[in-house]
């Protein structure tokens, strides 16, 4: 592998774990006002906007409201969406990662067990301040953050069985853990969501997956 | 609307992201901490089960090759041995019966409690004590010899004990206790052919520098199946033998798995392997092929001075009678053949020659070593990159123990009876129950053994028992084992070892690569039951005794060489050690032609030393058992007690060389073809060929019993593993068809085979994979103790049954050959002559 080679793979990875990241933050907890700020960077919108994710018109109307107001509406979306009480769409694989064992439809399952015994057979713990579930999308989405983040590194040190390793696991757990359960959960929250946000979000979640799928 | 991402997007919509996340440490923290990293590892899990797993790198000692390896223990137990990859001696590999090794670890029929004899000894009732109780008694016996100023009357006998094993428990408690009566097991193994090596180039052990070599000549050395270093060399012999076309002849008595895998296995009749290397070194000689250069470094005539042409004129003189076609009339190799594999053997550079017990363990076994030894060094193959070189191990540093230390004592017990043996460097300790059934040498009042088993590691096994059995020669008998063997049946305590795995250790077997390697043996769990790593109870002994070793543990131990021995302490030390198991300086470069090294002026001109001319060997007297300079000088280095373990360098031409450094015997540094040593004992001071007295009178209808290794067992204990046992459960005697026709015997035929000692029953094989003349019957089986795998019989407070024994499919468990071999020793180096027995085989 020449120089040029290993410089794109590089920039692949620190763009994938970029995004990887972005998405887990924006999927563990409810809006702020800090991201908030960032979200509605023209930047980051525009990239949404060539991305045709939405009407254009929609996102920035939407985004027009009062900080205040769309943090108060950004808040119950989320609740509704991913917290309940009553109906919601669990945010968790174990729930919706329909098995050939059966031991699927309820939180920490097999998945959970799955995915929890794998992030840390790679050196990443759970922090202490985590309280929610190993297999949140949360999680999930930041492990692969953290690993196309080691792949970048391996490049950097030209070290291909490094960059090999990282990128088998990366392969392994986008087949094994995000493929048979996220594009779902994600046309689910499309289909729930009641404000543009979340239904973007969860398109361009979709997408990226399919893309990291093809890869 | 689901957009479609291609690669463009994904670098805009990353830089986008990598804005927001630029802010994310102040939205809430991750669920994730720690960095990812494949190689430093976290917590693993079995891809099988789901259990928690933990990779541990630790050594095997399933046998001396001891293959580093990392073990899989999930959930507390260990589930799988494999061999370390970053390991260079192994590469990755270990050998079936490390693998089964967990089979040890988790035998049915452990012992797992000390353990007092109940009736009378032999007789299989038992207590079980408290290891209080039990030390408490030993202490007391011991204590009692030490102060009566009779240490030596407490002998200790192993089998394996290498390493940090040897140094705890031989070079610092045994050391601080003052007993030298010490016995191995090394002439039941190679002696002869150490002793050999130590005759010819000092010191002892040869690697086979397969990595680079062009052509091997093979006599009697099974090591694709049962060598003493067998992982890291047979891998490699593969790769020559199959990627790079190399040659491999091997010459032995039996197709083995190694000669089935040569260029040609060359039949020869057994103990006559000599006879046909002499006759290549005349092949050799006649036909100008000899290495002229390295004849600097030999000594081939009785004056050391002689000019090269002389010293080739004399050997040529002394080969002269060994003519290939006398070596066929008594080898059965065609003279024709012997020639072809010489003169291509001394043509192809570099190129090796190896050798074992199927050459050494014969009467003058020692000398065939020392005719190969003059093979590789007339044709320049040794210490050379592809040829035959000086081992090279990790020489590490370790805490000596108390530094007073009493002198210790010795019963003459163990090199053999008094005059029979020239230079026993390495012992004869197959005769021990035979010398203490003589008494004249004295008899040890406590005999322990520790990974060994006196009654079957030795021929004559009724004579074994019964002296073992006999409370008036030995009153008292210690074993420490994990396992209740035939040796065990006869203890009056035990002393529960656990196995290997389980056990703290640095190991320093000699690396293939001729770069050192250092390597730790580490508990994959902790001793199961009540057993006791005898390392750690020989601290507490030495406690109660009232000299304390200065460190409570083996782990310690291991912990405290770490910090001394420089290479590894700058790679990390202990820590490094137990996170890695293996280390070697990645610039190190391989040691060849050591001997060629000048020594510093300043070094003989040290304090004590001075210049034997004769043998021109600058030596410090005050090292050797000389009183005085004068008596140093009057007798010479030749002469002098212990004077080799002055020796500072060889005189050749004007220089001092480092040269060949003896090890365990007043040789010059010299590679010494010519030996004196060997002349002043009345033995040829060339390599010759003398008859094995015992053949000389065999009968027409008489054949030699010879046995071998198989792969997948442990020389006397690996009956008990499942795994190799199932593999292998039967051992009938193999006869070659000519003489199986002859005798009137067909495969399958129940067959007696008597000897002098006595007679065993069998099953004949008759197969063309043995040469005429000959019953081959391997060790390793024929356990009458061993539990329920080995022998059928479960053992004396045996823990619950395995699920598995319901999978046991046999009910043969082979016959031991020992029962009829006699235990009589090389002359020169006191190796037990296994291979030499005459018998006759009837049909039962």
């Amino acid at each position: 592998m020449n120089q040029t080679e290993m410089d794109e793979n590089r920039t692949a990875a620190k763009h994938r774990s970029n995004i990887y990241g972005m998405l887990a933050l924006v999927y563990r907890q409810e809006m702020t006002s800090d991201l908030l700020k960032h979200v509605k960077d023209p930047r980051f919108l525009g990239v949404l906007n060539d991305l045709e994710t939405e009407k254009t018109e929609e996102i920035d109307a939407f985004f027009q409201k009062p900080e205040s107001e769309l943090l108060e509406d950004l808040a119950v979306e989320y609740t509704r969406l991913f917290l309940g009480p009553g109906k919601h769409i669990s945010p968790h694989e174990s729930v919706h990662h329909q098995r050939d064992d059966g031991q699927w439809g309820k939180l920490w399952g097999a998945s959970t067990a799955e995915v929890k015994k794998l992030i840390e057979s790679t050196g990443l713990t759970y922090s202490e301040n985590f309280k929610g579930l190993p297999d949140h999308i949360a999680v999930e989405l930041e492990f692969m953050q953290q690993l196309t983040l080691r792949e970048e590194l391996a490049w950097m040190d030209a070290d291909m069985d490094a960059a090999v390793s990282c990128r088998q696991a990366e392969k392994n757990f986008i087949e094994e853990h995000l493929i048979p359960w996220i594009p779902d959960f994600c046309e689910k929250v499309i289909q729930q969501a009641e404000l543009p946000f979340y239904r973007v979000l969860a398109a361009l979640t979709h997408s990226f997956i399919e893309f990291e799928r093809r890869r | 609307m689901k957009p479609e991402i291609n690669r463009r997007d994904l670098f805009k919509l990353g830089i986008a992201s990598a804005a927001i996340l630029a802010t994310g440490k102040a939205i809430g923290s991750s669920a994730l901490a720690g960095t990812v990293d494949f190689v430093e590892g976290g917590k693993d899990f079995s891809p099988e089960t789901g259990a928690e797993r933990k990779m541990i790198p630790s050594a095997c000692w399933n046998c001396v090759t001891r293959d580093s390896m990392i073990g899989f223990v999930e959930d507390g137990r260990l589930v799988k041995l494999e061999g370390h990859p970053n390991s260079i001696r192994g590469k990755g590999k270990i050998c079936a019966k490390g693998a089964a090794g967990i089979n040890q670890l988790y035998d049915p029929d452990r012992i797992l409690y000390p353990m007092k004899r109940a009736g009378k000894r032999g007789e299989g009732k038992w207590k079980r004590i408290s290891w209080d109780e039990a030390l408490t008694d030993l202490a007391g016996r011991l204590k009692k010899l030490r102060d009566e100023g009779h240490p030596e009357k407490f002998m200790f006998h192993y089998g394996r004990m290498k390493a940090s094993s040897s140094k705890i428990i031989k070079s610092v408690f045994l050391a601080s206790y003052g007993t030298k009566t010490i016995g191995n097991h090394t002439s039941i193994c190679e002696g002869a052919k150490w002793t050999g090596q130590e005759l010819t180039w000092g010191k002892h052990y040869d690697n086979w520098d397969f990595d680079n070599t062009k052509m091997v000549v093979n006599f009697g050395s099974n090591c694709l199946e049962a060598h003493t270093n067998s992982i890291p060399v047979s891998q490699r012999l593969i790769d020559a033998v199959v990627d790079r076309k190399v040659k491999l002849f091997t010459f032995d008595v039996r197709i083995s798995n190694t000669a089935a895998k040569s260029t040609e296995w060359v039949p020869v009749k057994p103990g006559t392997d000599r006879a046909v290397v002499l006759a290549m070194c005349k092949v050799i000689m006649d036909a100008g092929l000899y290495d002229k250069d390295f004849f600097n470094f030999i000594k081939a005539t009785k004056n050391r001075k002689e000019s090269t042409d002389a010293k080739i004129a004399a050997l040529k003189k002394h080969l002269a009678t060994f003519t290939p076609e006398w070596a066929e009339k008594i080898s059965g190799v065609p003279a024709a053949k012997i020639k072809s594999i010489a003169l291509e053997f001394a043509k192809t550079k570099p190129a090796c020659v190896i050798s074992y017990r199927g050459a050494v363990a014969h009467h003058h076994g020692a000398d065939t070593e020392r005719a190969v030894q003059m093979l590789a060094a007339i044709t320049g193959n040794i210490d050379n990159p592809g040829g035959r070189c000086r081992g090279v191990g990790a020489k590490w540093k370790y805490p000596k123990g108390p530094k007073e230390k009493p002198k210790a004592k010795a019963l003459k017990i163990t090199h053999g009876f008094k005059g029979d043996i020239a230079y026993p460097t390495h012992g004869a300790n197959h005769q021990v129950m035979k010398m203490i059934k003589d008494g004249k040498a004295g008899r040890p009042e406590i005999y322990m053994w520790y990974c060994y088993t006196p009654v079957y590691s030795h021929g004559e096994v009724q004579e074994n028992i019964d002296v073992l059995k006999d409370e008036s020669l030995i009153p008292f008998t210690v074993c420490v084992n994990a396992y209740y063997d035939e040796s065990a049946a006869l203890a009056d305590l035990i002393l529960p070892n656990p196995s290997y795995l389980e056990w703290w250790d640095w190991e320093d077997m000699v690396s293939p690569t001729q770069v050192p390697e250092y390597y730790i043996r580490q508990p994959f769990v902790k001793p199961l039951g009540e057993s006791r790593d005898f390392k750690d109870v020989v601290c507490e002994l030495a406690d109660r005794m009232g000299f304390p070793l200065g460190f409570n543990s083996a782990e310690e131990f291991v912990k405290m060489s770490c910090e001394k021995t420089p290479v590894v302490k700058a790679a990390g030390g202990f820590e490094y050690m137990k996170k890695h198991g293996v280390y070697h300086d990645p610039n190190a470069k391989p040691k060849y032609y050591m001997y060629k090294k000048e020594v510093k002026t300043d070094d003989l001109k040290k304090e004590g030393v001075i210049f034997d001319t004769a043998a021109g060997v600058y030596w410090n007297w005050k090292k050797s058992k000389a009183k005085s300079e004068a008596e140093a000088k009057e007798k010479g280095y030749t002469k002098t007690k212990n004077a080799y373990k002055g020796y500072v360098g060889q005189e050749i031409e004007g220089k001092v060389y480092a040269g060949f450094k003896p090890d365990k015997v007043n040789k010059s540094g010299y590679f010494e073809l010519y030996s004196e040593l060997l002349e002043m004992k009345n033995f040829p001071a060339l390599p010759s060929f003398t008859p094995i007295p015992s053949h000389e009178k065999m009968g027409p209808d008489d054949l030699i019993l010879t046995s071998y290794k198989v792969a997948v067992h442990i020389h006397s204990r690996s009956a008990n593993c499942k795994w190799l046992t199932e593999i292998c459960h039967d051992n009938p005697a193999k006869i070659n068809t000519k003489t199986a026709r002859r005798l009137g015997i067909k495969s399958g035929d129940k067959i007696k085979i008597k000897s002098e000692i006595g007679e065993i029953t069998t099953t004949a094989d008759v197969t063309e994979g043995v040469v005429p003349g000959i019953v081959a019957i391997s060790h390793h089986l024929g356990h009458w103790e061993y539990g329920r795998y080995a022998s059928g019989n479960k053992v004396p407070m045996a823990g619950n049954d395995d699920p598995d024994l319901k999978l046991k499919t046999w009910s043969t468990h082979g016959v031991h050959p020992n029962w009829i071999m006699a235990n009589k020793p090389d002359p020169i180096s006191g190796q037990w002559a296994m291979l030499d027995n005459v018998v006759k085989v009837t049909r039962a």
